[in-house]
């Protein structure tokens, strides 16, 4: 194998080198967060004793290393470098406890030698022109350009040794040989051979034509961090030892720093333009080291690499054995006996392939294959909580603020809102330019589940739209809420403006989509709310639940109605809405068939919901296509409920005639009826409100008569949902329907007076006169 | 070979492959394995030996997938290769039984119908009623025969097997050995013996395997191809073969007459088009490359016998709507939708679009 060679090679050269040249500078090449690099740093630095030791990143950060050995700070943290006037572009450095930087920075500090970076100062970087105004269009977009630490090349590099070694990538070559050894080899030899191979990849890379590939600011990079080099040495340190990316290894040697004249470094670094920036620890997490998650030189497996990191023997009964309790938590099959069979079958595997021991990908393979049966669902759990790992790094309470933080407290003071662990209960009045901007602040805040306001029911709410009563509270939790989102972006319009583009590119279903566009409405982010109507437009294409898109049609038909003053663009709408009336529509009455009680509850709400919003907007194709629907509706066999709310509505709508209103209602009442079905069908009929009966003798006439012809046993069957249904109307209106039966009662006293015959009162001790009479006739019988 | 075989076994199909690469093979064998598990997967996927000899890939797809099968025999634990129809479960199983053991016939099939003794072993009724129950009486299953020559063992659809008699495997797979209880007896498997079940979960009429079952085999789930151009491959290179073993006259199809049938089934499998720009409904068949591939060559049998000799997109219209609507209501409203929306819009795809108008 290719490293092998190159590394026995290096021995013989590393020998040479330390005999002739003790003062030169000690160069440890490694891996961005990699356990096998970390190991090695660590015993490199032991055994060197260096009194300086040079890391690369960010001079900006200075002041911040000593924070490191804070009792309060657990990796995995990040250095975060911005710019406090434009708070859009900042940079993130990323530290787990099993990153080389990490190690020899808390290495550093216990052995009191001098601890510095050495990579260009984020204040002299010229990113590519930002644009910040722009909405960010993925989450991560500001992650990637922050990124210093992998130029594209080096990862193309990697490719083309792992080729030469026979592996399909380079992250898996570059794992296998450096991340996953045991550390018996001398940690500096390794070093020496990985800077070798680094300098031939260089050489072979150097070419004009690579250009494109490389990290346009290698140059400057690497210059500044020679110049730091020869400070160091000129200040008086005798044992240097520095800590950088593999790929910068081979320039910074003491030959190629001798060679370089200073001059030719400082022409380089000349003319960058400098600007102001600020820096902070903040907590990060296993996931955000991650590839997946846009970080440039991310890893795929933070936990992985962590295991490696804590286990040194036992890595594969270890780690297959964290799979089977994992899988057992979840309530899958992991038994004991499995996890011997998937260690061997990983073990074979690894055999099979020409490798000493199995590394994460036979691991993977042997758990899909004999733990999960070949399904691999339970294999996304494994990822999620192992193979990256849901660890939460923290900081100490004296590290400053993140942007998005800062950019939050200052909203907050803009619009005078105070923070406090207690409830405060707040009035909007959205008429008034502070409440709104407070409301938008809020409904950003929901978007970006930051949970420090939330919404509350109010009676004054019904009386007006322009009133939204909140609940705050300030609680601890939040601010990892803040920290978490601030991966969004770093204002709270960008951020909540990202989060939602995000959600909706993942979105499967309809109903988290409509909520937050409820959401986005009132938030005021138009980008946002094209995204989002995108999303549903895509979704609802295929959703075969009824349910859901009528669920979505208020929320858009609330856009289409508020649009404009929002400035949202109404044509966007239009089709969509009409898209979802149609197949809605079209599958209404298939909906509505066999519906139980709880079910038709819920389709009454949404029939009401869509009516409601159809009626706000006022456009005649639709409602057309509505009542004529609601209308079949009316007339098709469904739950009582849902059928006597569509005659009210049509009633409502005057749709029909109040002639035939009260045919359907006679026709429900009527006693062939089912009196449950009746009962259930005047519930819909009457909800919400009870003015009909009061305009409508004739209505109220034919109610009074159906509740009179039921039996005592019916009635008190049927009982309950009357007195819900009449429950829900205001306090007023029953006491007119109240008034007006008792007039009613006394103009017509046939219909009381003989149902009261009917029922009529029974005396036992006239019915026994007969008795002797009888026993007359039919002789003793005992009853 | 005999001219009059319809089908040769993989083995003698390969012979050749098979022993050039048992020459080159300086690999370490398991017991009886004609094979190292390096030749074998070689085998499978093709390439070209030291020699010089091409090694033809017998499948396309996943390497890795292949490793884990080959290396999960060779730790003895049954290898289960499940997937949706058509994805070479049953091709791939013939093939690793040829590379390791040089015999892929000990085959047991599975049907609703497949009883115990198609799986453990049956008697010689004759003998058994001359001369009691005797070793001599017994009928030596695929299984049986297995155990003691030390050899792969195929049980092809494990989950048509109806359950009891699937879990006889257990004891064979755990213990390694087949007690014959009427002579108080059994039989030890020697080294090399390996069941390689076939399975597909999708299909109507199965029997789910018992967890028992399911926890004594490695699991390996064969996909569907992943990209188009893989999916092209696969069936041009099956269309070739069988036009040949067929003696279908007319010639190979141009690799665009493929490249639409396989478009169509993907997009409609994977409900969204190639472009993903609209989403699709799905119908209820599986669509897999197999029947692509039957598609394709009903179609050149149509041209050669009934046409002029080259596929046209009226050749393949009635085998493709033939694949698609299985249920006559909703996959025709389906495919009716697709015809529509996707097929009529697309440049140079008017031909097909009539076709398949007149069939449907």
């Amino acid at each position: 194998m290719g490293g092998k060679t190159c590394i026995a090679r290096a021995r013989k050269c590393s020998d040479k080198s330390h005999s002739s040249m003790t003062t030169a500078p000690h160069i440890l090449g490694i891996r961005h967060h990699g356990p096998g690099s970390a190991r090695m740093v660590l015993r490199a630095l032991q055994d060197l004793k260096p009194d300086a030791i040079l890391i690369e990143g960010p001079p900006d950060a200075a002041e911040l290393i000593e924070m490191a050995a804070d009792k309060e700070m657990t990796p995995p943290v990040a250095l975060l470098v911005y710019e406090p006037d434009a708070p859009q572009s900042a940079s993130y450095f990323p530290f787990a406890e099993f990153s080389p930087e990490w190690q020899a920075i808390r290495h550093g500090l216990k052995a009191r030698a001098e601890v510095r970076f050495i990579d260009l100062p984020r204040s002299l970087r010229q990113l590519p022109a930002q644009s910040a105004p722009k909405a960010p269009t993925a989450p991560t977009s500001n992650d990637p350009e922050a990124q210093p630490q992998t130029p594209p090349s080096r990862i193309d590099a990697l490719e083309q040794l792992a080729h030469a070694a026979g592996y399909s990538d380079g992250e898996a070559w570059w794992s296998r040989l450096i991340e996953e050894r045991r550390g018996e080899d001398d940690p500096m030899a390794v070093f020496d051979a990985i800077r070798e191979a680094m300098a031939s990849l260089r050489e072979k890379f150097a070419g004009p034509e690579h250009d494109s590939s490389r990290d346009p600011e290698e140059v400057p990079r690497e210059a500044h961090m020679r110049r730091s080099i020869r400070a160091a040495i000129k200040e008086g340190f005798k044992k240097i030892a520095i800590v950088c990316g593999a790929w910068h290894a081979p320039v910074l040697t003491q030959q190629f720093i001798d060679s370089t004249p200073a001059k030719q470094d400082d022409a380089a670094l000349k003319g960058l333009e400098k600007r102001r920036t600020a820096a902070t620890w903040i907590p990060w997490t296993h996931g955000r080291l991650a590839f997946d998650s846009g970080y440039g030189a991310g890893v795929v497996s933070p936990g992985w690499y962590e295991h490696l990191w804590v286990h040194h023997d036992q890595i594969a009964e270890r780690w297959l054995t964290s799979v089977a309790r994992l899988m057992r938590a979840e309530d899958l099959e992991g038994s004991p006996a499995n996890i011997i069979e998937s260690v061997r079958l990983s073990e074979s595997l690894a055999m099979l392939r020409g490798r000493a021991a199995p590394g994460l990908e036979e691991f993977n393979e042997a758990t899909l294959s004999v733990l999960c049966g070949g399904n691999p669902l339970p294999l996304k759990v494994i990822e999620r909580k192992l193979i990256v790992g849901e660890k939460l790094g923290a900081v100490p309470s004296r590290a400053p603020a993140v942007p998005l933080q800062r950019d939050l407290e200052a909203t907050q003071k803009s619009l005078r809102l105070k923070v406090s662990a207690d409830d405060v209960v707040l009035e909007l009045d959205l008429r008034k330019e502070n409440d709104l901007a407070r409301s938008r602040l809020f409904h950003r805040l929901a978007l970006l589940e930051i949970p420090w306001a939330e919404p509350q029911e109010d009676a004054k709410r019904s009386k007006g739209t322009f009133r939204e009563t909140w609940k705050l509270q300030w609680k601890p939790e939040l601010s990892i809420c803040v920290i978490e989102a601030a991966r969004f972006g770093n204002t709270i319009e960008s951020a909540a403006a990202a989060r939602v583009a995000f959600e909706a590119s993942n979105a499967k279903s309809l109903p988290p989509l409509t909520r937050m566009l409820d959401h986005a409405m009132l938030a005021d982010l138009p980008g946002a709310v094209a995204s989002l109507l995108q999303a549903i437009e895509s979704v609802a294409a295929i959703s075969a639940d009824i349910g859901n898109l009528m669920e979505a049609i208020p929320s858009l038909a609330g856009v289409l109605r508020y649009g404009n003053v929002r400035k949202t663009d109404a044509a966007l709408v239009l089709p969509i809405v009409r898209g979802l009336l149609i197949r809605v529509c079209a599958g209404l009455i298939p909906a509505c068939t066999s519906l139980d009680d709880d079910a038709a509850a819920a389709m009454l709400g949404r029939i009401n919901a869509i009516d409601a919003a159809l009626g706000t907007l006022e456009d005649k194709e639709f409602s057309e296509m509505w009542s004529e629907r609601v209308l079949a509706l009316g007339d098709s066999q469904t739950h009582g409920l849902v059928q006597g709310r569509c005659w009210r509505i049509l009633f409502d709508g005057r749709k029909v005639e109040s002639q035939t209103i009260a045919d359907r209602v006679s026709l429900a009442l009527s006693p062939g009826n089912d009196p449950e079905k009746s009962s259930a069908w005047l519930e819909g009929f009457l909800s919400g409100s009870g003015m009909v009966l009061i305009h409508d003798p004739r209505l109220l006439a034919l109610v009074d008569a159906w509740v009179c012809s039921l039996a005592p046993d019916v009635f008190e069957r049927t009982c309950p949902i009357g007195r819900r249904t009449f429950g829900s109307f205001a306090p007023p209106e029953r006491r007119q329907i109240g008034e007006k039966l008792k007039r009613t009662a006394g103009a017509s006293p046939s219909v009381s007076g003989s149902l009261a015959a009917a029922t009529g009162d029974y005396v036992a001790a006239r019915g026994e006169l007969v008795l002797p009479v009888l026993r007359e006739i039919f002789g003793e019988i005992t009853l | 070979m005999t001219t009059a075989t319809l089908r040769e076994t993989a083995e003698k199909q390969f012979a050749s492959e098979l022993a050039s690469l048992a020459k080159v093979d300086d690999k370490p064998r398991p017991a009886k394995w004609k094979l190292s598990p390096w030749a074998v997967v070689t085998y499978l996927i093709g390439g070209k030996l030291k020699d010089g000899t091409i090694i033809t890939p017998k499948y396309v797809g996943n390497q890795r997938l292949m490793e884990i099968a080959v290396a999960t025999l060779a730790t003895d634990r049954g290898l289960l290769l499940m997937g949706v129809p058509g994805t070479a479960k049953s091709w791939v199983s013939e093939h690793i039984a040829a590379a390791i053991s040089g015999d892929s016939t000990l085959m047991v099939q599975g049907t609703a119908g497949t009883p115990e003794e198609a799986i453990r072993y049956g008697w010689n009724y004759a003998m058994l009623l001359a001369k009691g129950p005797t070793r001599d009486a017994v009928v030596a299953g695929p299984v049986m025969r297995g155990m003691t020559e030390g050899k792969l063992v195929r049980v092809e659809e494990l989950t048509r097997i109806p359950s009891d008699v699937q879990d006889t495997l257990i004891t064979i797979l755990s213990e390694k050995t087949l007690p014959i209880p009427e002579l108080n007896e059994e039989v030890r498997a020697v080294r090399g013996f390996n069941i390689i079940a076939t399975a597909n979960d999708r299909d109507k009429g199965v029997n789910e395997l018992s967890s028992a079952l399911k926890r004594r085999f490695n699991t390996v789930v064969l996909p569907v191809p992943d990209t188009m151009d893989e999916e092209v491959d696969i069936v041009h290179r099956r269309v070739a073969q069988l036009g040949k073993s067929l003696e279908i006259p007319a010639p190979a199809p141009a690799l665009e007459e493929i490249r639409r049938v396989v478009t169509i089934f993907r997009e409609l499998r994977d409900g969204k088009t190639t472009d993903g720009k609209a989403k699709l409904k799905q119908p209820s068949g599986s669509l897999s490359a197999a029947e692509t591939i039957s598609v394709i060559t009903s179609g050149m049998a149509l041209a050669s016998h009934f046409g002029d000799g080259t596929l046209k997109a009226a050749d393949i219209a009635s085998g493709m709507i033939g694949a698609i609507v299985k249920d006559p209501v909703q996959d025709r409203v389906v495919f009716q939708e697709y015809l529509e929306g996707v097929v009529k819009e697309r440049d140079g795809w008017k031909d097909l679009y009539r076709a398949c108008k007149e069939v449907l």
